[in-house]
């Protein structure tokens, strides 16, 4: 039985078509993934259906019924819940505070606390959310703040649930953490619908697969006929996705360009870093995976100088250094200036700053590294997540540091985009820069690693030199995953026992 | 000697406990009005349009009450135009906040001029009545027994528990904090930031008044900046009732000092001695100023 149907939906903004004819349904309890690139129309056709936006042409029938929503409040009425991709938490609220706020239990005029905490501590004890209702907001992690997120939708009792990129934020365990929660949503008879462009996480969960593509539905499968090469074509077109088979070596001289010893750092009182130890090597890519927040941004921080209260040797030959920081938003850009002016800005030996330089310091880099944008003078938050990355990357990459800092170059990054990074880093490798790559993302630490570490409460745990992870083999390659996997949330041989 | 022992005198708390009363008011109005994440500067404009509305309805009809409820109108009325200004028209909150200030200033001026060919205050008029029972307690009976300082005794607790523990408080600190956030979930965030401005509004006349009516007439520049100390004594009392209420009797002390001071005569020069709240309130914005959080949203328009 179909619980959604999306007939000839057509929704416009200016000259752009957002969504174009787009006819398909969705069936009841099912888990249904929609996949395509940034700036396919994926979360604009389910904010239609959540009531942020009204549809141009077309209707939307949810249970039967033909759906004229004005507002996310009337989606929520309908029991439709959304996850957005940017959270919708309040700082300083405690948890409690942040989930009923809304939808309140009183008990005369007073908020009946000890009754939403009954109600909440059941949920949170079904589905394992693993939450305190007391702490504020700003005290949780990214993935605690999205269960957070969740806990919400639970509280209202949504049973259509939408969410947008959920695991953009999320280390591969918080993943599986995140995939078991929705196979207990499917338990419960809730029907799933999942925007995402990780074709793995397609391929384990879903059930339906609809794939859209520049506005326009382009394709439909499930589970059965699931075929990963095929669903990777449709998403990108006629594109090609860059292959990284060329050669990236560097045959340059060798040399050790930055070391850290022994750093030990304090916050709070609490270790973030132990003894933590890495050697930079020019021309070689150095990977650091682990579970966010064991200590990688400190050790970003150290590297870049803006933490100067470690003990331990720090040993830099290089004062040439660049930065591409995990948060883009708020660390990489300044997101009402334009894209020239987010370059010049970090531009040393400038003569003088005019419109004129500026937009030439833009074309540059959007002819150089095929920025999309809608106009030359556009704000960088009229970008897409890739093509920020891309300028910021370009930014970056154009300064000719030696030393270069990537922290989740690829993170909310598209596939065609991703790869277009990735080549990126390589070619900078190449030139013999030494480069320090930060990730979650455990595919994209092996594809482009030469050495990488395991970083757990703030110390690399191991470390693996390209011959031991570059493996052809299947089952050598799960077991080594598996065993990293371990690493990264800290099970280690002994505790085993 | 004569003066550490005028300080412990009740004398000198009632004198306290008077100084405090407006700032507190003041303080109060202004935290609703940025918990709701409206910056509001013209907590100072209200006050002396609600001190002036007091004075003229008292005159004009001869009754206290009747003063009282009119200038209460006055204030909220003028909170609404502020609402019109920062709210439905999105107008900068501290330019519209000076603008209103300048204005209420103004205004008062004219209207004492016009009516009553004073260059500088209104002819007197009667206090507000007093709980009689407790007027003559010997030294605090006139603290005592007066509604509007009770009142603002009372407000420490009712202002917690509206902002914290009731379904509007939670709202309206929702859309100060995050008005993305609370819009998502159905609350109506410009309506809830009309109701913290009118609350700012209320509060801030009852000030207004208290002075008025404790003076007996109004006088041009009489609120002497108290608005701004009150709007101080928040950011020092870091947007919670109770820490307000320890700063809004910290200022409302050395107020009573330096009058003390002026009174028993020293050899600090007075002018030195009238700098003194003032410089209180520079040194601690200078000491407290780095660890205080205002509403993540404050003073953005919505």
């Amino acid at each position: 039985m179909n619980i959604i149907e999306f007939k000839n939906i057509t929704k416009k903004f200016g000259n752009l078509t957002a969504n174009d004819n787009v006819t398909f349904s969705i069936k009841k309890n099912s888990v249904h993934c929609i996949v395509g690139e940034n700036g396919a129309g994926k979360s604009t056709l389910m904010k239609i259906l959540f009531g942020v936006y009204r549809q141009d042409e077309g209707i939307i029938t949810i249970k039967g019924k033909e759906a004229d929503f004005s507002s996310p409040l009337d989606a929520i009425d309908c029991r439709i819940g959304m996850l957005h991709q940017h959270f919708m938490l309040i700082e300083d609220f405690t948890v409690l505070e942040n989930v009923i706020l809304g939808s309140e239990i009183t008990r005369n005029i007073k908020l009946d606390f000890d009754k939403s905490e009954k109600i909440l501590n059941e949920y949170i004890e079904k589905y394992n959310l693993d939450l305190s209702l007391d702490k504020k907001i700003s005290e949780l992690s990214i993935s605690e703040q999205q269960k957070v997120e969740i806990l919400k939708l639970l509280y209202r009792n949504s049973d259509i649930i939408i969410f947008d990129e959920p695991t953009a934020v999320l280390s591969p365990i918080e993943v599986i953490e995140f995939f078991k929660i929705i196979y207990q949503f499917k338990i419960e008879g809730k029907t799933i619908i999942l925007i995402t462009h990780k074709l793995n996480e397609v391929k384990e969960i879903s059930e339906y697969v609809s794939v859209l593509r520049r506005g326009k539905l382009v394709y439909e499968t499930d589970a059965e006929n699931l075929d990963i090469k095929i669903l990777s074509k449709e998403i990108v077109g006629d594109v090609d996705v860059k292959n990284d088979s060329g050669n990236y070596e560097y045959e340059g001289e060798p040399g050790v360009l930055a070391e850290l010893k022994n750093i030990n750092l304090k916050k709070n009182k609490l270790n973030v870093l132990n003894n933590f130890d890495i050697k930079l090597k020019k021309g070689e890519i150095y990977g650091i995976c682990g579970v966010e927040g064991n200590g990688q941004n400190e050790v970003i921080d150290i590297l870049y100088g803006l933490n100067k209260n470690f003990t331990g040797d720090l040993n830099i030959h290089t004062k040439k250094i660049s930065l591409v920081p995990d948060d883009r938003i708020k660390k990489g850009m300044i997101k009402e200036f334009s894209v020239g002016e987010n370059i010049i800005i970090k531009k040393k030996n400038l003569k003088s700053v005019n419109s004129k330089s500026i937009l030439k310091a833009a074309n540059d880099v959007i002819i150089k590294y095929d920025v999309r944008l809608p106009e030359v003078n556009a704000p960088m938050e009229s970008l897409s997540g890739g093509n920020q990355q891309k300028v910021i990357i370009a930014r970056e990459v154009e300064l000719d540091n030696d030393l270069l800092i990537f922290s989740h170059p690829t993170r909310g990054v598209d596939i065609a985009a991703s790869s277009f990074i990735h080549s990126m880093i390589l070619e900078q490798k190449k030139k013999g820069k030494a480069i320090l790559l930060v990730s979650s993302d455990l595919d994209e630490i092996l594809k482009l690693s030469d050495r990488f570490g395991v970083i757990n409460k703030g110390c690399i745990v191991a470390e693996f030199e390209k011959n031991q992870f570059n493996l052809q083999d299947e089952t050598e390659k799960t077991i080594l995953l598996e065993s990293i996997g371990k690493l990264m949330i800290g099970i280690t041989g002994e505790q085993k026992n | 000697m004569d003066l550490i022992s005028q300080i412990i005198s009740l004398t000198f708390l009632a004198q306290v406990l008077r100084l405090f009363t407006p700032y507190f008011l003041g303080a109060n109005a202004a935290n609703f009005s940025e918990r709701s994440g409206v910056v509001n500067i013209a907590i100072e404009g209200f006050m002396i349009i609600s001190a002036m509305g007091y004075a003229l309805f008292t005159i004009f009809s001869g009754s206290a009450v009747v003063g009282f409820f009119s200038a209460i109108l006055v204030g909220i009325l003028f909170s609404l135009l502020f609402s019109l200004f920062v709210i439905k028209l999105k107008i900068n909150q501290i330019v519209a906040g000076v603008g209103f200030n300048l204005l209420m200033a103004g205004l008062v001026k004219f209207l004492i001029i016009f009516l009553f060919q004073s260059s500088s205050n209104t002819p007197r008029f009667d206090s507000l009545p007093n709980i009689y029972f407790l007027e003559n307690i010997p030294f605090i009976g006139k603290v005592l027994s007066d509604y509007i300082i009770l009142f603002s005794f009372a407000l420490i607790f009712i202002s917690n528990f509206v902002l914290f523990k009731t379904k509007f408080g939670l709202r309206l600190r929702s859309v100060g904090e995050n008005p993305e956030a609370g819009e998502s979930l159905g609350i109506k965030v410009r309506l809830y930031k009309l109701y913290g401005v009118i609350i700012c509004g209320f509060l801030a006349s009852l000030g207004g008044i208290w002075l008025a009516s404790n003076q007996n007439s109004f006088s041009d520049g009489m609120i002497a900046g108290r608005g701004y100390i009150a709007i101080a004594a928040m950011i020092i009392g870091k947007w919670k009732p109770v820490n307000i209420f320890v700063a809004c009797i910290m200022f409302a002390f050395f107020e009573a000092l330096e009058i003390s001071l002026q009174i028993s005569g020293t050899f600090i020069p007075s002018q030195i001695v009238q700098m003194l709240p003032y410089l209180i309130t520079i040194l601690v914005l200078i000491g407290f100023i780095g660890k205080t959080k205002p509403p993540a949203a404050d003073g953005i328009p919505y």
